[in-house]
């Protein structure tokens, strides 16, 4: 019987096609999913994934006000792909033209035989956004960070600076680094078949930490009054330059640093290292005169002089160890006190004699000199002091009145800030606190006490001294209404480097002081390098220490004790004499406003 | 025959879901992607803001506004006049205070 369906083979032969097919399909999909899975993988990978090095901004850095000093931004910077430019001096052209710079130059790096080239890194965005309008072919930008410093030169020695790649390479960007930087982390993209970044691996993952965040002990107004008057007496006395630093003495948390001349940090390409330099804390010199502080407040605590001993002033000329000494006034009997008030040299050396050399080098060491004060800046000097074995026959008498040693203006300040303190010789510092990116305080930084360099009565003893010099001294021009400043001025020869002996014509004039006397809430030095109209420190730095000292006591909140003339008056303006007493508030004034 | 039926429906169905899910896992990662890039655009503009902002209000910039614009100058001796409120003071009380250049008051009604 034949069969009686026609198709069966037709069935079967395509049963068997289809059977053939899927096990082709079955046995590549096993090829492709089993023996070739872990090549393949790979291979997908290579061209999906793209791993990239991410890097958290740097950290800001504020002042104690929370006003910003140094941010961070991203900025475009741009390449060219040299290969893919059909017209190198048209596209050189157009980009000269946004970035300010000869197309010659550009077009030169255009035609290098490169995959890839850089040609201007870090513009400013507004730049960018130039760049962007044109869209030329071959030309891409990339996002960078770049430091930015809003204020300009405000604080440039302090701050320092970062380099083109991000790394502080002076002042508090150098010596924080390791806070300020931002975390480096490496990220997988994956990319789509048009390079672009889909679906992020993990939607969890956080981006790299940023950097700390730091908050300076620097008030920026301080710091600007600071650099104004010490810019104007710069420029006034024609001098070389100088430093003025404003310190809170119960503290020692440095409220400005100014140096002359400045610098901006946005702007560092033609800038040579001595112009950086912060010289408040680098540069040590002779302090003349602002030595005998130290010098008085040794006499003092070891009972050598009182205020009251008589000493000889000689008449002006006094021959000690071979050496005549001057004063710059014929001055005849005195008290220790009128001494110092008098900054007379004669009387200074003398009371170093009657010290001696081991006593002397002890004070000296007591208030800082000779080490560094550990300020958190970097490329601090330790200034000279040498070891009283060391010391020449004139040394006593030199060093007694500021000669032979050496100190930074930092040093110098930190003593005298001692004797404001009650004796206390504090650790000055800049970085009040340390934040994370999150805000959260990682770390903080306080008064830290170094040690106790003379007895509160001495320091007490010693302000009553230094109250005189300005009240009837050398240091009348920095006297300020209302207020008890103490202080010293200092008019130091320099040495002249052609001959090696002490210049009749270059001078360093300083005044260092504090004020509220009776309550210090501010110590400050001014010291002005190589003055051409004057050589006095009386009256080239002490003016500059009463302006600054007026303009930044209001802003520290402080008022003066002394009461001024007050009208009251009623509702219908009639003055009310009778209810002065029942006055509600104390008025305090700079000055007398009557 | 009907159970096959609606297992294979059930199936099918399950499968679109897989499918569609996978398809919306790519389309909300490009959405998140613009977003990211959004935010970064305009944290950038924050930054580039608070650069401006932090310039514009330098003390050296202000003082020469207020001086060469404004005709103001730092005050002198005694036009400062610092107030410190004693401690008994209860405010509200409607206690004014007047102060100006050569004319220091209080007044109090």
């Amino acid at each position: 019987m034949k069969s009686a369906d026609p198709y069966r083979w037709r069935r079967i032969v395509a049963g068997l096609a289809l059977m053939l097919g899927f096990s082709g399909v079955l046995f590549r999909l096993f090829t492709l999913q089993v023996l070739q899975a872990a090549e393949l993988t790979e291979k997908a990978d290579r061209q999906h994934r793209m791993s990239v090095t991410v890097e958290g901004g740097r950290g800001g850095i504020y002042d104690r006000q929370g006003k910003v000093l140094a941010m961070n931004m991203e900025v475009p910077s741009v390449y060219g792909i040299p290969a893919s430019l059909e017209n190198p001096a048209g596209v050189a052209r157009d980009l000269a033209r946004v970035l300010h710079v000869r197309a010659d130059d550009i077009e030169r790096k255009l035609k290098r035989e490169q995959k890839f080239v850089w040609i201007a890194r870090k513009l400013d965005p507004e730049q960018g956004r130039s760049l962007e309008r044109l869209s030329l072919e071959g030309i891409g930008t990339r996002m960078e960070g770049r430091r930015f410093y809003p204020k300009g030169p405000l604080l440039a020695h302090v701050l320092g600076f970062a380099g083109m790649d991000g790394q502080g390479l002076e002042g508090i960007e150098r010596r924080y680094e390791s806070y300020l930087r931002g975390e480096t982390q490496k990220v997988v993209l994956q990319r789509d078949a048009l390079g672009r970044t889909v679906f992020p691996k993990g939607l969890n993952e956080q981006g790299p930490a940023p950097g700390h965040s730091l908050t300076l002990t620097i008030d920026e107004v301080i710091q600007y009054i600071a650099e104004k008057e010490l810019d104007e007496a710069v420029t006034n006395a024609k001098a070389k330059g100088g430093v003025v630093l404003v310190m809170e003495p119960r503290t020692g948390a440095i409220l400005a640093m100014a140096i002359n001349p400045k610098f901006d940090p946005n702007s560092m390409s033609a800038l040579t290292p001595d112009r950086w330099r912060n010289r408040a804390l680098t540069d040590a010199y002779e302090p003349g005169s602002t030595m005998k502080v130290i010098t008085a407040a040794a006499a003092l605590e070891e009972k050598v002089m009182g205020p009251g001993t008589l000493i000889n002033g000689e008449n002006g000329q006094f021959a000690a160890a071979g050496r005549n000494i001057h004063d710059h006034e014929k001055l005849g009997w005195m008290t220790f006190a009128q001494m110092v008030q008098k900054s007379s040299n004669i009387g200074a050396a003398k009371t170093g004699m009657a010290l001696g050399e081991e006593r002397l080098h002890r004070y000296l060491k007591a208030f800082g000199f000779g080490e560094r004060t550990e300020i958190d800046l970097p490329g601090e000097a330790a200034g000279l002091v040498r070891d009283p074995k060391d010391w020449g026959r004139q040394s006593l008498a030199s060093i007694a009145f500021g000669q032979e040693v050496g100190v930074t203006p930092l040093q110098l300040l930190n003593a005298v800030a001692a004797v404001a303190n009650g004796g206390w010789l504090m650790k000055p510092y800049v970085v009040s606190e340390i934040r994370d990116g999150k805000g959260t305080v990682v770390a903080q930084t306080g008064p830290q006490i170094r040690r106790r360099a003379v007895s509160a009565e001495t320091a007490q003893a010693l302000t009553a001294i230094l109250e005189g010099v300005v009240t009837h001294g050398t240091g009348g021009k920095a006297s300020i209404a209302g207020f008890r400043v103490a202080g010293k001025t200092g008019t130091a020869q320099k040495i002249d480097p052609q001959t090696g002996r002490y210049s009749p014509t270059l001078f360093v004039a300083s005044f260092v002081g504090y004020l509220p006397a009776d309550d210090p809430r501010l110590a400050i030095l001014v010291v002005v390098d190589e003055p051409r109209t004057e050589q006095w420190g009386g009256t080239i730095a002490a003016p500059v220490f009463r302006r600054v000292a007026e303009q930044a006591l209001p802003r520290l909140g402080v008022s003066s004790k002394s009461p001024i003339k007050l009208a009251l008056y009623d509702e219908y303006g009639e003055a009310r004499r009778d209810r002065v007493d029942r006055t509600l508030v104390r008025l305090a004034s700079v000055g007398d406003p009557s | 025959m009907k159970t096959l039926a609606g297992m294979t429906v059930v199936g099918l169905l399950l499968l679109l879901l897989c499918v569609w899910e996978r398809v919306d896992i790519v389309r909300v990662g490009y959405h998140i992607e613009r977003l990211k890039q959004q935010k970064v655009q305009l944290q950038r503009e924050r930054d580039e803001l608070r650069v401006k902002v932090s310039s514009m209000t330098a003390p050296e910039r202000i003082a020469r506004a207020a001086t060469e614009k404004l005709g103001m100058g730092p005050p002198e001796q005694g036009q400062v006049v610092l107030v410190k409120v004693a401690p008994d003071f209860a405010p509200g009380r409607g206690a004014e205070l007047r102060l100006a250049k050569s004319d220091v008051g209080v007044r109090i009604p």
